[in-house]
Protein backbone atom coordinates (compact mmCIF):
# COMPACT_ATOMS: atom_id res chain seq x y z
CA UNK A 1 0.00 0.00 0.00
CA UNK A 2 1.55 3.34 -0.92
CA UNK A 3 1.90 6.24 1.57
CA UNK A 4 -0.67 8.63 0.26
CA UNK A 5 -4.12 5.29 0.19
CA UNK A 6 -2.42 4.64 3.85
CA UNK A 7 -2.70 8.83 4.92
CA UNK A 8 -6.04 8.66 3.46
CA UNK A 9 -7.29 5.58 4.77
CA UNK A 10 -5.72 7.69 8.25
CA UNK A 11 -7.29 10.55 7.90
CA UNK A 12 -10.57 9.07 6.23
CA UNK A 13 -11.50 6.94 9.48
CA UNK A 14 -12.53 9.54 11.59
CA UNK A 15 -14.79 11.41 9.17
CA UNK A 16 -16.27 7.77 8.86
CA UNK A 17 -16.84 7.27 12.29
CA UNK A 18 -18.58 10.57 13.07
CA UNK A 19 -20.30 10.14 9.92
CA UNK A 20 -21.41 6.62 10.91
CA UNK A 21 -22.72 8.10 14.16
CA UNK A 22 -24.58 11.05 12.79
CA UNK A 23 -26.01 8.14 10.62
CA UNK A 24 -26.63 6.13 13.72
CA UNK A 25 -28.12 9.18 15.59
CA UNK A 26 -30.13 10.53 13.05
CA UNK A 27 -31.86 7.00 12.84
CA UNK A 28 -32.63 6.85 16.32
CA UNK A 29 -34.36 10.05 16.45
CA UNK A 30 -36.65 9.13 13.38
CA UNK A 31 -37.67 5.95 15.45
CA UNK A 32 -38.09 8.07 18.42
CA UNK A 33 -40.29 10.65 16.76
CA UNK A 34 -42.06 8.65 13.55
CA UNK A 35 -42.36 5.08 15.23
CA UNK A 36 -45.32 3.35 13.80
CA UNK A 37 -46.71 -0.20 13.86
CA UNK A 38 -49.22 -2.38 12.87
CA UNK A 39 -51.86 -3.81 15.57
CA UNK A 40 -53.79 -6.66 14.33
CA UNK A 41 -57.34 -7.92 15.62
CA UNK A 42 -58.01 -11.09 15.03
CA UNK A 43 -61.48 -12.57 15.78
CA UNK A 44 -62.01 -15.64 16.97
CA UNK A 45 -65.65 -17.19 17.52
CA UNK A 46 -67.11 -19.46 19.99
CA UNK A 47 -70.43 -21.06 21.74
CA UNK A 48 -70.19 -20.93 25.34
CA UNK A 49 -66.52 -21.10 25.60
CA UNK A 50 -65.69 -23.87 22.91
CA UNK A 51 -64.35 -22.95 19.61
CA UNK A 52 -67.25 -22.48 16.97
CA UNK A 53 -68.16 -25.76 14.93
CA UNK A 54 -70.70 -25.19 12.54
CA UNK A 55 -73.77 -27.05 11.05
CA UNK A 56 -72.96 -29.17 14.47
CA UNK A 57 -76.42 -29.17 16.26
CA UNK A 58 -75.08 -29.56 19.99
CA UNK A 59 -75.00 -25.97 21.15
CA UNK A 60 -77.55 -25.63 23.91
CA UNK A 61 -79.39 -22.25 24.47
CA UNK A 62 -80.74 -20.53 27.52
CA UNK A 63 -84.13 -20.83 26.28
CA UNK A 64 -83.16 -24.68 26.35
CA UNK A 65 -83.26 -25.52 22.41
CA UNK A 66 -80.39 -27.31 20.99
CA UNK A 67 -78.88 -25.56 18.18
CA UNK A 68 -76.22 -25.12 14.86
CA UNK A 69 -74.84 -22.09 13.41
CA UNK A 70 -74.45 -22.67 9.22
CA UNK A 71 -73.85 -18.51 8.77
CA UNK A 72 -72.30 -16.12 9.82
CA UNK A 73 -71.67 -12.53 8.71
CA UNK A 74 -71.15 -8.61 10.47
CA UNK A 75 -69.56 -5.72 10.17
CA UNK A 76 -67.47 -3.68 12.73
CA UNK A 77 -66.61 -0.75 12.12
CA UNK A 78 -65.57 3.01 13.69
CA UNK A 79 -62.29 0.76 14.97
CA UNK A 80 -60.19 2.89 17.18
CA UNK A 81 -57.45 2.26 19.30
CA UNK A 82 -56.81 4.70 22.63
CA UNK A 83 -53.84 5.05 24.53
CA UNK A 84 -53.29 6.45 28.10
CA UNK A 85 -53.56 10.04 27.54
CA UNK A 86 -57.02 9.44 25.91
CA UNK A 87 -56.02 10.07 22.58
CA UNK A 88 -57.80 8.04 19.64
CA UNK A 89 -56.22 6.29 16.83
CA UNK A 90 -58.84 5.17 13.87
CA UNK A 91 -57.54 3.94 10.29
CA UNK A 92 -61.32 4.04 9.28
CA UNK A 93 -61.90 0.03 8.68
CA UNK A 94 -64.53 -1.25 7.88
CA UNK A 95 -64.75 -4.93 8.18
CA UNK A 96 -67.34 -7.62 6.71
CA UNK A 97 -66.25 -10.46 8.75
CA UNK A 98 -68.03 -13.53 6.89
CA UNK A 99 -67.63 -17.17 8.63
CA UNK A 100 -66.76 -18.56 5.15
CA UNK A 101 -64.23 -16.26 4.40
CA UNK A 102 -61.17 -16.91 6.88
CA UNK A 103 -59.12 -13.81 5.65
CA UNK A 104 -61.76 -11.41 6.95
CA UNK A 105 -61.16 -12.77 10.68
CA UNK A 106 -58.57 -10.64 10.16
CA UNK A 107 -57.80 -6.49 10.53
CA UNK A 108 -54.88 -4.58 10.06
CA UNK A 109 -54.85 -1.17 11.80
CA UNK A 110 -51.49 0.14 10.50
CA UNK A 111 -49.42 3.54 10.83
CA UNK A 112 -50.05 3.19 14.18
CA UNK A 113 -48.09 5.69 15.84
CA UNK A 114 -45.61 4.32 18.92
CA UNK A 115 -47.97 4.65 22.24
CA UNK A 116 -49.10 2.97 25.44
CA UNK A 117 -53.04 1.62 24.01
CA UNK A 118 -55.26 1.00 27.03
CA UNK A 119 -58.54 0.43 24.66
CA UNK A 120 -59.76 -0.72 21.31
CA UNK A 121 -63.58 0.63 20.80
CA UNK A 122 -65.37 -0.17 17.97
CA UNK A 123 -69.18 0.04 16.39
CA UNK A 124 -70.79 -3.37 16.34
CA UNK A 125 -72.76 -2.29 12.82
CA UNK A 126 -72.88 0.63 11.08
CA UNK A 127 -73.35 4.19 12.38
CA UNK A 128 -76.47 6.00 11.37
CA UNK A 129 -74.08 7.90 8.92
CA UNK A 130 -72.75 5.04 6.98
CA UNK A 131 -75.99 3.04 7.18
CA UNK A 132 -78.02 4.36 4.80
CA UNK A 133 -78.64 3.08 1.11
CA UNK A 134 -75.68 3.01 -0.52
CA UNK A 135 -73.53 4.15 2.40
CA UNK A 136 -70.99 1.60 1.79
CA UNK A 137 -68.58 1.13 -1.25
CA UNK A 138 -70.80 -0.65 -4.04
CA UNK A 139 -69.11 -4.55 -3.81
CA UNK A 140 -71.12 -7.55 -4.82
CA UNK A 141 -70.37 -8.46 -0.75
CA UNK A 142 -72.13 -5.33 0.57
CA UNK A 143 -74.82 -5.20 -1.45
CA UNK A 144 -75.72 -8.72 0.08
CA UNK A 145 -75.87 -6.91 2.93
CA UNK A 146 -78.26 -4.58 2.35
CA UNK A 147 -81.39 -4.11 4.49
CA UNK A 148 -84.36 -3.65 1.67
CA UNK A 149 -87.20 -3.39 4.31
CA UNK A 150 -89.15 -0.79 2.79
CA UNK A 151 -89.36 2.34 4.87
CA UNK A 152 -86.24 1.35 6.04
CA UNK A 153 -82.57 1.80 5.21
CA UNK A 154 -78.52 0.57 5.09
CA UNK A 155 -77.45 -2.69 5.73
CA UNK A 156 -77.70 -5.89 7.96
CA UNK A 157 -75.44 -5.27 10.91
CA UNK A 158 -75.44 -9.14 11.27
CA UNK A 159 -76.83 -12.16 9.67
CA UNK A 160 -76.92 -15.09 12.34
CA UNK A 161 -78.60 -17.92 11.35
CA UNK A 162 -78.51 -21.76 12.16
CA UNK A 163 -81.18 -24.31 13.08
CA UNK A 164 -82.78 -25.54 16.43
CA UNK A 165 -85.21 -28.54 17.62
CA UNK A 166 -88.33 -27.23 18.46
CA UNK A 167 -88.76 -29.52 21.61
CA UNK A 168 -92.50 -30.56 21.18
CA UNK A 169 -92.26 -31.51 17.89
CA UNK A 170 -89.53 -33.39 17.45
CA UNK A 171 -88.66 -31.26 14.00
CA UNK A 172 -86.36 -29.27 13.34
CA UNK A 173 -86.43 -25.76 12.31
CA UNK A 174 -84.58 -22.42 11.42
CA UNK A 175 -83.33 -19.32 13.00
CA UNK A 176 -82.31 -16.27 11.93
CA UNK A 177 -81.27 -13.55 13.95
CA UNK A 178 -80.48 -10.66 11.44
CA UNK A 179 -79.94 -6.90 12.96
CA UNK A 180 -80.16 -3.55 11.58
CA UNK A 181 -81.85 -0.43 11.63
CA UNK A 182 -85.77 -0.73 12.06
CA UNK A 183 -88.47 1.55 12.19
CA UNK A 184 -86.45 4.31 13.31
CA UNK A 185 -83.95 2.68 15.49
CA UNK A 186 -80.74 2.71 14.96
CA UNK A 187 -79.83 -0.40 16.78
CA UNK A 188 -75.94 -0.56 16.17
CA UNK A 189 -73.57 -0.97 19.46
CA UNK A 190 -70.92 0.68 20.46
CA UNK A 191 -68.05 -1.15 22.39
CA UNK A 192 -64.88 -0.13 24.73
CA UNK A 193 -62.63 -2.88 25.92
CA UNK A 194 -59.59 -2.49 28.24
CA UNK A 195 -56.53 -3.63 26.73
CA UNK A 196 -54.07 -5.02 29.41
CA UNK A 197 -51.10 -3.86 27.64
CA UNK A 198 -50.31 -3.15 24.49
CA UNK A 199 -46.68 -0.63 24.17
CA UNK A 200 -46.62 0.10 20.88
CA UNK A 201 -42.57 0.57 20.36
CA UNK A 202 -42.03 0.32 16.42
CA UNK A 203 -42.83 -2.72 16.28
CA UNK A 204 -46.74 -5.26 15.46
CA UNK A 205 -49.02 -6.39 17.89
CA UNK A 206 -52.03 -8.82 17.77
CA UNK A 207 -55.26 -8.70 19.52
CA UNK A 208 -56.98 -11.87 19.72
CA UNK A 209 -61.54 -10.80 20.29
CA UNK A 210 -63.23 -13.11 20.77
CA UNK A 211 -67.39 -13.39 19.71
CA UNK A 212 -68.92 -15.69 21.66
CA UNK A 213 -72.04 -16.70 20.09
CA UNK A 214 -74.08 -18.09 22.84
CA UNK A 215 -74.28 -14.37 24.62
CA UNK A 216 -76.68 -13.03 21.81
CA UNK A 217 -79.33 -15.28 23.22
CA UNK A 218 -78.76 -14.72 26.75
CA UNK A 219 -77.88 -12.27 29.59
CA UNK A 220 -79.71 -10.40 30.92
CA UNK A 221 -82.50 -11.82 28.74
CA UNK A 222 -83.37 -15.37 27.48
CA UNK A 223 -83.89 -14.99 24.15
CA UNK A 224 -85.93 -17.59 22.55
CA UNK A 225 -85.94 -18.84 18.99
CA UNK A 226 -89.85 -20.06 18.88
CA UNK A 227 -91.70 -17.27 17.27
CA UNK A 228 -88.77 -15.00 16.83
CA UNK A 229 -87.24 -16.93 13.94
CA UNK A 230 -87.42 -13.35 11.66
CA UNK A 231 -86.71 -10.27 13.33
CA UNK A 232 -86.11 -7.96 10.45
CA UNK A 233 -89.12 -5.70 11.50
CA UNK A 234 -89.74 -6.67 14.99
CA UNK A 235 -87.98 -4.25 17.08
CA UNK A 236 -88.52 -6.05 20.54
CA UNK A 237 -86.49 -8.56 19.15
CA UNK A 238 -84.13 -6.23 17.96
CA UNK A 239 -83.72 -4.61 21.36
CA UNK A 240 -82.95 -7.91 23.55
CA UNK A 241 -80.48 -8.98 20.87
CA UNK A 242 -78.73 -5.70 21.44
CA UNK A 243 -78.83 -5.59 24.92
CA UNK A 244 -77.72 -9.28 24.94
CA UNK A 245 -74.65 -8.24 22.50
CA UNK A 246 -73.36 -5.76 25.33
CA UNK A 247 -71.37 -9.31 26.63
CA UNK A 248 -70.51 -11.30 23.65
CA UNK A 249 -66.77 -9.79 22.56
CA UNK A 250 -63.97 -10.50 25.34
CA UNK A 251 -60.40 -9.71 24.10
CA UNK A 252 -58.23 -13.10 25.10
CA UNK A 253 -54.59 -11.78 24.25
CA UNK A 254 -52.76 -9.22 23.73
CA UNK A 255 -49.74 -10.11 22.09
CA UNK A 256 -46.18 -8.70 19.98
CA UNK A 257 -45.69 -10.50 17.30
CA UNK B 1 -23.60 -32.07 -51.83
CA UNK B 2 -25.71 -35.69 -50.82
CA UNK B 3 -29.34 -35.71 -49.65
CA UNK B 4 -27.93 -36.50 -45.97
CA UNK B 5 -26.66 -32.69 -46.54
CA UNK B 6 -29.54 -31.39 -47.80
CA UNK B 7 -31.79 -32.78 -45.33
CA UNK B 8 -31.58 -30.75 -42.21
CA UNK B 9 -31.31 -27.56 -44.72
CA UNK B 10 -34.49 -28.64 -46.52
CA UNK B 11 -36.11 -29.34 -43.30
CA UNK B 12 -34.73 -25.89 -41.59
CA UNK B 13 -36.35 -24.34 -44.73
CA UNK B 14 -39.72 -26.08 -44.72
CA UNK B 15 -39.59 -25.08 -40.58
CA UNK B 16 -38.67 -21.12 -41.23
CA UNK B 17 -41.35 -21.69 -44.05
CA UNK B 18 -44.24 -23.02 -41.21
CA UNK B 19 -42.99 -20.56 -38.86
CA UNK B 20 -43.54 -17.34 -40.96
CA UNK B 21 -46.82 -18.38 -41.67
CA UNK B 22 -48.07 -19.03 -38.60
CA UNK B 23 -46.05 -15.96 -36.71
CA UNK B 24 -46.75 -13.53 -39.26
CA UNK B 25 -49.44 -11.63 -40.10
CA UNK B 26 -50.64 -10.57 -43.27
CA UNK B 27 -49.73 -7.44 -44.14
CA UNK B 28 -53.30 -5.63 -44.20
CA UNK B 29 -53.52 -7.46 -40.50
CA UNK B 30 -53.43 -4.68 -38.42
CA UNK B 31 -53.39 -5.17 -34.52
CA UNK B 32 -54.52 -2.03 -32.94
CA UNK B 33 -57.27 -2.89 -30.57
CA UNK B 34 -60.21 0.07 -29.59
CA UNK B 35 -60.87 -0.06 -25.98
CA UNK B 36 -64.42 -1.06 -25.12
CA UNK B 37 -65.98 0.99 -22.31
CA UNK B 38 -68.51 -1.51 -20.25
CA UNK B 39 -72.00 0.31 -19.93
CA UNK B 40 -74.08 -0.53 -16.65
CA UNK B 41 -75.92 1.87 -14.44
CA UNK B 42 -74.18 2.98 -10.73
CA UNK B 43 -76.06 1.07 -8.92
CA UNK B 44 -74.56 -1.44 -10.09
CA UNK B 45 -71.40 -2.80 -8.64
CA UNK B 46 -67.89 -2.15 -10.57
CA UNK B 47 -67.25 -5.24 -12.58
CA UNK B 48 -63.66 -6.91 -12.40
CA UNK B 49 -61.78 -7.27 -15.45
CA UNK B 50 -58.81 -9.48 -15.79
CA UNK B 51 -55.37 -7.19 -16.52
CA UNK B 52 -54.13 -9.29 -18.67
CA UNK B 53 -57.76 -9.17 -20.78
CA UNK B 54 -58.74 -6.11 -21.18
CA UNK B 55 -62.02 -5.26 -23.04
CA UNK B 56 -61.81 -4.23 -26.90
CA UNK B 57 -64.18 -3.79 -29.54
CA UNK B 58 -62.20 -6.60 -31.83
CA UNK B 59 -62.14 -8.78 -28.03
CA UNK B 60 -65.98 -8.34 -27.93
CA UNK B 61 -66.87 -8.36 -31.64
CA UNK B 62 -64.83 -11.97 -31.53
CA UNK B 63 -66.17 -13.35 -28.89
CA UNK B 64 -69.94 -12.62 -29.82
CA UNK B 65 -69.03 -14.52 -33.32
CA UNK B 66 -67.62 -17.53 -31.40
CA UNK B 67 -70.69 -17.70 -29.35
CA UNK B 68 -73.15 -18.06 -32.50
CA UNK B 69 -70.76 -20.01 -34.42
CA UNK B 70 -71.08 -23.86 -34.47
CA UNK B 71 -67.46 -24.29 -35.89
CA UNK B 72 -66.24 -23.66 -32.20
CA UNK B 73 -67.70 -27.31 -31.83
CA UNK B 74 -65.88 -30.25 -32.69
CA UNK B 75 -68.60 -31.42 -34.85
CA UNK B 76 -69.74 -28.50 -35.56
CA UNK B 77 -73.16 -29.84 -34.52
CA UNK B 78 -74.08 -26.68 -31.80
CA UNK B 79 -72.97 -23.28 -30.76
CA UNK B 80 -73.17 -21.74 -27.66
CA UNK B 81 -76.35 -19.71 -28.38
CA UNK B 82 -78.05 -22.95 -29.55
CA UNK B 83 -78.96 -23.36 -26.17
CA UNK B 84 -78.69 -20.01 -24.90
CA UNK B 85 -80.75 -18.09 -26.91
CA UNK B 86 -81.58 -14.23 -26.50
CA UNK B 87 -85.15 -13.72 -26.86
CA UNK B 88 -85.36 -16.44 -23.68
CA UNK B 89 -83.02 -13.76 -22.16
CA UNK B 90 -80.03 -16.32 -23.45
CA UNK B 91 -81.57 -20.10 -22.07
CA UNK B 92 -83.70 -22.15 -23.70
CA UNK B 93 -86.09 -24.87 -22.12
CA UNK B 94 -84.25 -28.14 -19.65
CA UNK B 95 -82.00 -27.04 -16.61
CA UNK B 96 -80.01 -24.42 -18.74
CA UNK B 97 -78.97 -21.34 -16.71
CA UNK B 98 -79.11 -17.81 -18.47
CA UNK B 99 -76.61 -15.49 -19.56
CA UNK B 100 -77.06 -13.04 -17.67
CA UNK B 101 -75.09 -10.59 -15.73
CA UNK B 102 -72.34 -13.59 -15.56
CA UNK B 103 -69.95 -10.71 -15.17
CA UNK B 104 -70.33 -9.78 -11.87
CA UNK B 105 -70.39 -14.01 -10.52
CA UNK B 106 -67.07 -15.81 -8.92
CA UNK B 107 -68.29 -19.34 -9.40
CA UNK B 108 -70.49 -20.77 -12.25
CA UNK B 109 -72.54 -23.25 -13.04
CA UNK B 110 -75.38 -24.97 -10.53
CA UNK B 111 -72.89 -26.29 -8.66
CA UNK B 112 -70.48 -23.71 -8.49
CA UNK B 113 -67.67 -26.67 -10.13
CA UNK B 114 -66.02 -23.65 -11.55
CA UNK B 115 -64.65 -20.78 -9.65
CA UNK B 116 -62.74 -17.94 -10.11
CA UNK B 117 -62.98 -15.17 -13.33
CA UNK B 118 -65.06 -15.00 -16.56
CA UNK B 119 -61.78 -16.78 -18.43
CA UNK B 120 -61.46 -19.53 -16.52
CA UNK B 121 -65.00 -20.74 -16.90
CA UNK B 122 -64.50 -20.01 -20.72
CA UNK B 123 -61.48 -21.91 -20.74
CA UNK B 124 -63.98 -24.48 -19.27
CA UNK B 125 -66.48 -24.45 -21.58
CA UNK B 126 -64.07 -23.85 -24.37
CA UNK B 127 -61.36 -27.45 -23.86
CA UNK B 128 -63.45 -29.30 -21.25
CA UNK B 129 -67.52 -28.96 -22.43
CA UNK B 130 -67.07 -28.13 -25.82
CA UNK B 131 -63.80 -29.97 -26.30
CA UNK B 132 -63.24 -27.16 -29.19
CA UNK B 133 -60.81 -28.07 -31.67
CA UNK B 134 -58.72 -24.85 -32.11
CA UNK B 135 -57.54 -25.94 -36.02
CA UNK B 136 -61.07 -26.07 -37.11
CA UNK B 137 -61.09 -22.40 -36.78
CA UNK B 138 -57.05 -21.76 -37.67
CA UNK B 139 -58.33 -23.46 -41.03
CA UNK B 140 -61.06 -21.11 -41.71
CA UNK B 141 -60.74 -17.76 -43.72
CA UNK B 142 -61.62 -15.46 -40.94
CA UNK B 143 -60.59 -16.41 -37.87
CA UNK B 144 -56.85 -15.88 -38.04
CA UNK B 145 -57.46 -12.27 -38.39
CA UNK B 146 -59.59 -11.98 -36.53
CA UNK B 147 -57.68 -13.17 -33.74
CA UNK B 148 -54.66 -11.20 -34.32
CA UNK B 149 -56.87 -7.77 -34.65
CA UNK B 150 -58.27 -9.12 -30.99
CA UNK B 151 -54.61 -10.23 -29.05
CA UNK B 152 -52.24 -9.44 -31.72
CA UNK B 153 -51.49 -13.13 -32.79
CA UNK B 154 -52.58 -14.80 -35.39
CA UNK B 155 -52.27 -18.24 -33.15
CA UNK B 156 -55.94 -19.67 -32.39
CA UNK B 157 -55.34 -20.76 -29.17
CA UNK B 158 -58.13 -22.12 -26.56
CA UNK B 159 -56.77 -19.78 -23.68
CA UNK B 160 -57.76 -16.99 -26.64
CA UNK B 161 -60.89 -18.18 -27.39
CA UNK B 162 -61.17 -18.28 -23.75
CA UNK B 163 -60.53 -14.35 -23.69
CA UNK B 164 -62.24 -13.29 -26.38
CA UNK B 165 -65.71 -15.27 -24.82
CA UNK B 166 -65.06 -13.92 -21.75
CA UNK B 167 -65.01 -10.37 -23.02
CA UNK B 168 -68.60 -11.18 -25.04
CA UNK B 169 -69.92 -12.52 -21.89
CA UNK B 170 -68.75 -9.35 -19.54
CA UNK B 171 -71.25 -7.46 -22.25
CA UNK B 172 -74.26 -9.63 -21.78
CA UNK B 173 -75.56 -6.78 -19.22
CA UNK B 174 -79.39 -6.57 -18.24
CA UNK B 175 -80.11 -3.39 -16.42
CA UNK B 176 -82.48 -1.69 -17.96
CA UNK B 177 -85.68 -4.06 -16.94
CA UNK B 178 -89.04 -1.61 -16.10
CA UNK B 179 -87.98 -2.41 -12.55
CA UNK B 180 -85.07 -0.30 -12.83
CA UNK B 181 -87.46 2.64 -14.25
CA UNK B 182 -90.46 2.14 -11.51
CA UNK B 183 -88.71 1.68 -8.58
CA UNK B 184 -86.15 4.44 -8.83
CA UNK B 185 -87.73 7.30 -7.40
CA UNK B 186 -87.47 10.42 -9.93
CA UNK B 187 -87.39 8.66 -12.67
CA UNK B 188 -90.83 9.47 -13.83
CA UNK B 189 -91.94 5.56 -13.80
CA UNK B 190 -94.29 4.34 -11.23
CA UNK B 191 -94.91 1.21 -10.42
CA UNK B 192 -99.01 -0.32 -10.33
CA UNK B 193 -100.68 -0.82 -7.45
CA UNK B 194 -99.99 -4.63 -7.91
CA UNK B 195 -96.22 -4.55 -8.35
CA UNK B 196 -95.98 -2.63 -5.01
CA UNK B 197 -97.28 -5.05 -3.06
CA UNK B 198 -95.36 -7.89 -4.59
CA UNK B 199 -92.09 -5.68 -4.39
CA UNK B 200 -92.96 -5.65 -0.69
CA UNK B 201 -93.31 -8.81 -0.31
CA UNK B 202 -90.67 -9.78 -2.26
CA UNK B 203 -88.24 -7.55 -0.49
CA UNK B 204 -89.59 -7.77 3.40
CA UNK B 205 -89.66 -11.10 5.44
CA UNK B 206 -93.04 -11.50 4.22
CA UNK B 207 -91.81 -13.61 1.02
CA UNK B 208 -88.35 -13.41 2.38
CA UNK B 209 -87.19 -13.25 -1.76
CA UNK B 210 -84.62 -11.24 -1.20
CA UNK B 211 -81.98 -12.93 0.89
CA UNK B 212 -80.88 -15.41 -1.81
CA UNK B 213 -82.25 -13.39 -4.96
CA UNK B 214 -82.01 -9.53 -3.70
CA UNK B 215 -79.78 -6.30 -4.48
CA UNK B 216 -79.37 -5.05 -7.78
CA UNK B 217 -78.38 -8.54 -9.42
CA UNK B 218 -80.99 -9.93 -7.93
CA UNK B 219 -78.41 -12.67 -6.83
CA UNK B 220 -76.74 -13.27 -4.04
CA UNK B 221 -74.58 -15.59 -5.71
CA UNK B 222 -74.71 -18.11 -3.17
CA UNK B 223 -75.60 -21.76 -2.90
CA UNK B 224 -78.79 -22.65 -1.57
CA UNK B 225 -80.93 -25.91 -0.42
CA UNK B 226 -84.19 -24.29 -1.00
CA UNK B 227 -86.49 -26.97 0.32
CA UNK B 228 -87.39 -28.88 -2.97
CA UNK B 229 -86.90 -32.49 -1.55
CA UNK B 230 -87.33 -34.46 1.77
CA UNK B 231 -84.17 -36.17 0.44
CA UNK B 232 -82.26 -34.10 -1.39
CA UNK B 233 -80.05 -35.91 -4.16
CA UNK B 234 -76.42 -36.03 -4.21
CA UNK B 235 -76.30 -33.61 -6.84
CA UNK B 236 -75.41 -30.11 -5.97
CA UNK B 237 -72.82 -28.30 -3.79
CA UNK B 238 -71.72 -31.17 -2.26
CA UNK B 239 -70.52 -32.55 -5.19
CA UNK B 240 -68.10 -30.11 -5.70
CA UNK B 241 -67.14 -29.66 -1.85
CA UNK B 242 -67.27 -33.54 -0.61
CA UNK B 243 -69.26 -31.98 2.33
CA UNK B 244 -72.35 -33.93 3.23
CA UNK B 245 -73.46 -30.39 4.41
CA UNK B 246 -73.84 -29.27 1.04
CA UNK B 247 -76.22 -31.75 0.17
CA UNK B 248 -79.02 -30.15 -2.43
CA UNK B 249 -77.40 -26.62 -2.87
CA UNK B 250 -77.62 -25.04 -6.08
CA UNK B 251 -76.49 -22.37 -6.95
CA UNK B 252 -79.25 -18.85 -6.93
CA UNK B 253 -80.14 -17.71 -10.30
CA UNK B 254 -80.46 -14.29 -10.93
CA UNK B 255 -84.41 -12.99 -11.09
CA UNK B 256 -83.47 -10.41 -14.00
CA UNK B 257 -85.38 -11.56 -16.66
CA UNK B 258 -87.26 -14.32 -14.44
CA UNK B 259 -90.57 -14.51 -16.36
CA UNK B 260 -88.61 -15.41 -19.67
CA UNK B 261 -86.19 -18.28 -18.84
CA UNK B 262 -88.37 -20.81 -17.30
CA UNK B 263 -88.67 -24.44 -16.73
CA UNK B 264 -87.25 -23.86 -13.15
CA UNK B 265 -85.14 -24.77 -10.72
CA UNK B 266 -81.66 -26.66 -11.44
CA UNK B 267 -83.80 -29.44 -12.79
CA UNK B 268 -86.30 -27.75 -14.76
CA UNK B 269 -89.35 -28.98 -12.61
CA UNK B 270 -91.19 -26.45 -13.00
CA UNK B 271 -93.07 -24.88 -16.05
CA UNK B 272 -94.20 -21.73 -14.87
CA UNK B 273 -93.89 -18.82 -12.16
CA UNK B 274 -97.48 -19.68 -11.07
CA UNK B 275 -95.66 -23.37 -10.08
CA UNK B 276 -93.11 -21.72 -8.83
CA UNK B 277 -95.02 -19.54 -6.50
CA UNK B 278 -96.83 -22.08 -5.13
CA UNK B 279 -93.81 -23.96 -4.26
CA UNK B 280 -92.44 -21.54 -1.82
CA UNK B 281 -95.70 -20.65 -0.50
CA UNK B 282 -97.28 -24.79 -0.09
CA UNK B 283 -94.54 -26.79 -1.07
CA UNK B 284 -91.32 -26.53 0.84
CA UNK B 285 -90.09 -29.59 2.06
CA UNK B 286 -88.06 -30.13 5.35
CA UNK B 287 -84.45 -31.72 5.14
CA UNK B 288 -81.37 -31.86 6.90
CA UNK B 289 -79.69 -29.47 4.76
CA UNK B 290 -82.40 -27.03 4.32
CA UNK B 291 -81.03 -23.76 4.11
CA UNK B 292 -81.88 -21.67 7.44
CA UNK B 293 -83.02 -18.78 5.40
CA UNK B 294 -86.88 -21.25 4.73
CA UNK B 295 -87.77 -19.84 8.19
CA UNK B 296 -91.42 -21.41 7.48
CA UNK B 297 -90.53 -24.97 5.94
CA UNK B 298 -91.62 -26.41 9.01
CA UNK B 299 -94.92 -24.91 7.82
CA UNK B 300 -94.55 -26.03 4.10
CA UNK B 301 -94.24 -22.30 3.22
CA UNK B 302 -94.73 -18.63 3.24
CA UNK B 303 -98.90 -18.95 3.30
CA UNK B 304 -99.08 -16.47 0.56
CA UNK B 305 -102.82 -15.57 -0.58
CA UNK B 306 -104.25 -15.64 -4.34
CA UNK B 307 -103.83 -12.19 -4.79
CA UNK B 308 -100.38 -11.76 -2.40
CA UNK B 309 -99.40 -14.59 -5.26
CA UNK B 310 -100.40 -12.61 -8.24
CA UNK B 311 -98.79 -9.66 -7.17
CA UNK B 312 -95.80 -11.26 -6.46
CA UNK B 313 -95.85 -12.28 -9.97
CA UNK B 314 -96.83 -9.55 -11.38
CA UNK B 315 -93.66 -7.96 -9.66
CA UNK B 316 -91.67 -10.54 -11.35
CA UNK B 317 -92.69 -9.29 -14.63
CA UNK B 318 -91.16 -6.12 -13.87
CA UNK B 319 -87.85 -7.79 -14.03
CA UNK B 320 -88.20 -8.17 -18.04
CA UNK B 321 -85.65 -6.36 -19.85
CA UNK B 322 -86.77 -6.34 -23.76
CA UNK B 323 -83.68 -3.83 -24.23
CA UNK B 324 -81.55 -6.98 -23.40
CA UNK B 325 -83.39 -9.37 -25.68
CA UNK B 326 -83.87 -7.68 -28.69
CA UNK B 327 -80.12 -5.37 -28.95
CA UNK B 328 -78.64 -6.19 -31.78
CA UNK B 329 -75.23 -5.78 -30.24
CA UNK B 330 -75.96 -9.11 -28.17
CA UNK B 331 -77.35 -10.96 -31.31
CA UNK B 332 -76.06 -13.49 -33.71
CA UNK B 333 -73.57 -11.55 -36.42
CA UNK B 334 -74.19 -14.38 -38.98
Amino acid sequence: MSRKKLLIRQQAFPLMFVCLLATMMFTTQCTKDNGTGTVTIQLDHSVAGAPLELDQLKYTSQAGHTYSVVNLKYYMSEIRLTDKNGFNVSRGNINLFDIQDPSSARIELTQIPDGDYTHLSFVFGLNEIINVDGGLPNTVENINMEWPIPGDQGYHYMKFEGRYDSLNTGTIRSFNIHTGATKGNQNYLEFTLAIPTLALRDNNWTIQLNMDLNEWLQNPTTFDFVGQELIMMNQAAQEIIKANGASVFSITSVKKT
Amino acid sequence: MNIRTLLPVLLLLVLMGCTKDADQPKDDWTYDPTPYLLDYPDAFPIMQVNADNPMTEEGVNLGRRLYYDPLLHPTGQHACATCHIQEMAFTSSGSVLPHINLGWNKSFLWNGKITGTMEDIMRFEVEDFFQADMSRLEADSLYPRLYYEAFGSPHITSTYTAKALAQFFRTLISSNARYDEAFSPGSGEFPTEEEQNGYDIFFTEKGDCFHCHGGILFTDNGFHNNGLDVDPSTEGRSLVTGNPNDLGKFKSPTLRNIALTGPYMHDGRYETLEEVIDFYSEGLKLSPTIDPLMKQAHLGGIHLTTKEKSDLIAFLHTLTDTTFTTNPALGSPF
